[in-house]
């Protein structure tokens, strides 16, 4: 449509400028030589650090309390224990450095000289600082386990807990009533095969986790998707963690960096309506969930909210502010080591697109969102050319707030679902057509006789979890263990499957779960196709 | 491999794998569902009302001819009761418009449509060859894309029609919500996905292929043996757009869900309250008094560029102010003329009841 570029503004066009702006002193002390330049400002080494710490605390302080206290600086005092998300990442190597510096070891070279000896910054912030470890090898063939290596890599620091997990512990019963979850007596499974994404009882002999995992994963249509299901259960676990060992706050390691490329690929899965929660968000469990958590043997310890009844998790992301760049040169100069990360491939998934139209920052931003956490230097490398981008597409998506009501939060991904978005993707492509006014015998009919009252996954599904689950790619991608692929009926995850059995009170079959649910929750698929009929051919004059 | 039948008619033989759904249709079903979307999409909105006068922004490229043959099919289908027009906009870039404009004109005689063709010339007395000649191959589609969204809503005047549709995509719409994300241009953001936009006093305008791939559009103009002219603005650089035109197909490659994708995301977040507040009030231009965020629209200025010779005064703000430091604008300053909105703008008649409804 449009000829090329309307709004070619000089900035548009992305040229290379000077490294720095104007001297190569840093910019904060201005006396000595800087050794580094952050988006053409230049710092020395001393400033630097401290300008790390100052934008780690600038960005978690402020979500300490479970009320802001508005401008004033007050106490810290959060309702519960701490728990570090960590992956053994650039990003999350830092971030554990950084809270056993600030809030564990309380190193005075992290503080502010004011105040004296006895301010309360110089107290303990959190009672109790856990670690949790997720480890992913077992969703990619051929990756190294490396929990043991994460083991000792903690350990380095005294005074913390330490939780390694697994991946296929989302797919573990046994997980989760440890961690205090209702046990739910029937398995239910879905077909992600078919679009309409029915449930059914699981025969009763259930898989191990690790089959589970692998079927589900098999089952998912595109390279992204699985890469979006590892992320989502992989958060999952984590808060589920908090939950348990009692904390307030669950922090991640994502760099501004990692978090612009999670908004652009948010976006790109259709998440616009949960771009918030990307940077932040406050996550409360399901009844379900907490059903066994009183008898749970580290969650009355230090939460307060859980006397109340009410918890909540908080997810901060205290290096937001920060870029992989800064990262790597605060773990350079601050000797942190970094265990690393392995790339994600699954098997058949193209080569980071990027490859294609090499050069620009977008393709960077793509082969960024495509392959996270593949390839950290590549990232590095993105910052160092473009290094504006990253930090306006953070800005910019501040500024967003979801549009439109919530009909409750989904099943799988635990974050507010938008009301209507199934009636939406009906409107958009219709996928079925009515029958033709006039002709007794019509092919809709015979497939709704084929299709009777089912109940779906669907209606319990944020938009970015049903597309995650449905959306294909043009070629379908080959499974890295034959054996799992195609299941015709796959495990859920332990958290959904419980807030379905939830809904059974009998625990005869599936269709209870309809009725059940029904009466709470989105409409099903033929309530749907009533909604859409409505814009249809033959309702018109 | 024996013939596979269609996914939605289970009857004819498939011919086509749809771009949007993946979906393996027959010809009839495709047309079915392509023309039901943008349907839904003109109801669902309630963009017409029976007897509006409606112009059909056509450049003879594929979006504009297949929205002028859907157009005219959804008005007699489902008795929208609207009078179509066309509007073409002639730029004045040698080579570029002129094979389309004979598309263009050849859909006034196929549809039997009236036909307004204004020229940049005729308005602005500059064409496009002529600011590439002063401003050079750099920021002049800055020029193009101003002078041509005030050009539209003039023609429309001169037609006297209440609504401007024009053939954006979703493809267009995709790109846009990434580029303005990417750019951090909050404001656009909020509004690149609305189908339809309407300032106080201007025409509205919108466009019914929101939702419509821009290979099922190829594809429509194909069965239904559309003749088109694909051309390629000879002064376009390689800008931002592209850009993010490209990363969007890469993303589609991968997942041809993801344009929609975009859409909905574009279309589930908005510009928080507090955003908003700090953004600018629209008012009206005291030159030609049309919709302006200054006191003078981006159109007066950039012409005024022209007129006194500087012609990137009113693409940066650094050469604005040393415009300004030369002094005034001279008497005999050669002005676009005062706008004047169609007659039924302002006092639209609700009596009607909205289309499809």
């Amino acid at each position: 449509m449009s000829c090329g570029n309307p709004v070619a503004d000089a900035n548009a066009l992305m040229q290379r400028r000077k490294k720095y702006d104007k001297t190569n002193s840093c910019v904060k002390c201005k006396v000595t030589q800087g050794n580094l330049v952050i988006r053409h400002a230049v710092y020395c080494k001393d400033c630097f650090l401290h300008l790390v710490v100052h934008k780690f605390r600038r960005a978690l302080e402020p979500t300490v309390n479970p009320k802001p206290d508005g401008p004033r600086r007050t106490a810290l005092k959060p309702a519960g224990n701490l728990l570090v998300g960590f992956s053994g990442g650039l990003g999350s190597s830092v971030l554990l450095d950084l809270v056993h510096r600030c809030y564990v070891a309380l190193d005075k070279s992290t503080m502010p000289s004011d105040g004296g000896r006895d301010h309360p910054r110089h107290e303990r912030v959190w009672k109790k600082v856990t670690i949790c470890y997720v480890e992913v090898c077992d969703a990619f063939p051929g990756m190294r386990d490396r929990t043991e290596e994460i083991t000792q890599h903690v350990k380095r620091y005294d005074d913390l807990e330490f939780v390694p997990l697994r991946i296929q512990d989302a797919f573990d019963r046994s997980w989760w009533e440890k961690i205090g979850g209702k046990s739910f007596p029937s398995e239910i499974g879905a077909s992600l095969a078919d679009e309409a994404l029915f449930l059914q009882s699981l025969p009763s002999t259930s898989a191990d986790p690790l089959t589970s995992l692998r079927a589900y994963l098999s089952s998912l249509p595109t390279p992204t998707a699985v890469t979006a299901s590892i992320q989502t259960l992989t958060r999952l676990l984590l808060l589920h963690t908090a939950l348990q060992t009692g904390s307030s706050h669950l922090v991640l390691g994502t760099s501004l960096t990692s978090l612009a490329v999670s908004l652009i690929s948010g976006v790109a899965q259709g998440a616009g309506f949960n771009i918030r929660e990307e940077t932040q968000e406050e996550w409360t469990p399901e009844p379900e969930t907490l059903m066994g958590l009183d008898h749970a043997p580290d969650a009355s310890e230090g939460s307060k909210t859980g006397k109340k009844g009410k918890r909540t998790v908080r997810v901060v992301r205290p290096l937001r502010d920060v870029g992989m760049k800064e990262c790597a040169a605060w773990a350079w100069w601050s000797g942190v080591p970094v265990v690393g990360k392995e790339k994600w491939v699954w098997a058949g998934a193209k080569p980071g697109i990027a490859t294609l139209t090499k050069g620009t920052v977008l393709s960077r931003i793509i082969e960024a969102a495509h392959i996270l956490k593949r390839y950290p230097d590549f990232i590095v490398g993105l910052e160092k050319d473009y290094p504006s981008t990253v930090s306006t597409i953070v800005r910019t998506c501040s500024k967003l707030a979801p549009k439109g009501e919530v009909s409750g939060k989904c099943i799988l991904c635990g974050r507010p679902a938008q009301r209507g978005v199934q009636e939406w993707k009906a409107r958009i492509s219709i996928r079925d057509r009515p029958p033709a006014p006039g002709s007794t015998e019509d092919a809709t009919a015979k497939t709704a006789d084929a299709e009777p009252l089912q109940p779906s996954l669907t209606p319990y599904l944020c938009y970015s979890c049903h597309t995650t689950l449905t959306s294909k790619s043009a070629r379908p991608l080959p499974s890295p263990w034959p054996a799992s692929a195609q299941a015709p009926l796959v495990s859920l995850p332990v958290w959904t499957e419980a807030r379905l059995s939830s809904a059974i009170r009998d625990v005869d079959g599936a269709e209870h779960v309809h009725a059940e649910i029904m009466q709470t929750r989105q409409v099903g698929q033929d309530e749907m196709k009533g909604i859409v009929d409505e814009f249809l051919l033959d309702d018109q004059e | 491999m024996p013939p596979r039948t269609c996914a939605l008619c289970n009857d004819a033989r498939a011919i086509l794998k749809r771009p949007k759904t993946g979906q393996q249709i027959c010809k009839d079903c495709f047309f079915y569902v392509f023309e039901t979307e943008v349907h839904n999409t003109i109801t669902e909105a309630q963009l017409f009302k029976r007897g509006d006068r409606v112009a059909i922004g056509a450049s003879g490229g594929k979006d504009s001819t297949v929205l002028a043959h859907v157009m005219k099919t959804l008005n007699e289908r489902y008795n929208y009761g609207l009078e179509l027009f066309l509007l073409s906009i002639d730029e004045g870039i040698t080579g570029y418009r002129d094979d389309s404009l004979e598309t263009v004109k050849r859909n006034q005689q196929q549809y039997d449509m009236p036909l307004k063709i204004l020229s940049y010339d005729e308005l602005y007395g500059w064409t496009m060859d002529a600011i590439v000649s002063q401003v050079g191959k750099k920021n002049n589609c800055t020029f193009c894309g101003v002078f041509r969204r005030q050009a539209l809503d003039r023609g429309a005047a001169i037609l006297n029609v209440d609504h401007i549709v024009t053939g954006h995509n979703a493809d267009d719409i995709a790109e846009t919500v990434l580029m303005n994300i990417m750019r951090g241009d909050i404001a656009r953001l909020g509004r690149c996905t609305s189908i339809c936009t309407q300032g106080e006093d201007t025409i509205k305008r919108s466009k019914p292929f929101k939702y419509a791939y821009e290979k099922e559009i190829v594809m429509y103009a194909y069965f239904k043996k559309l003749d088109y002219f694909s051309t390629e603005c000879i002064y376009s650089p390689d800008a931002y757009r592209g850009h993010a035109r490209a990363f969007l197909k890469d993303l589609e490659a991968a997942r041809p869900s993801a344009i929609i994708d975009i859409i909905h995301s574009g279309e589930a977040f908005e510009i928080k309250e507090d955003v908003k507040a700090t953004q600018k009030i629209q008012q009206t231009c005291k030159r030609c008094g049309y919709m302006s965020s200054n006191e003078l629209c981006k159109a007066c200025t950039l012409l005024e560029g022209l007129e006194r010779g500087m012609a990137q005064a009113a693409v940066t703000d650094r050469a604005r102010k040393k415009l300004d430091a030369v002094g005034p604008a001279p008497e005999n300053l050669r002005q676009i003329p005062m706008f004047k909105p169609p007659s039924g703008v302002h006092n639209s008649t609700h009596v009607a009841a909205s289309v499809g409804t």
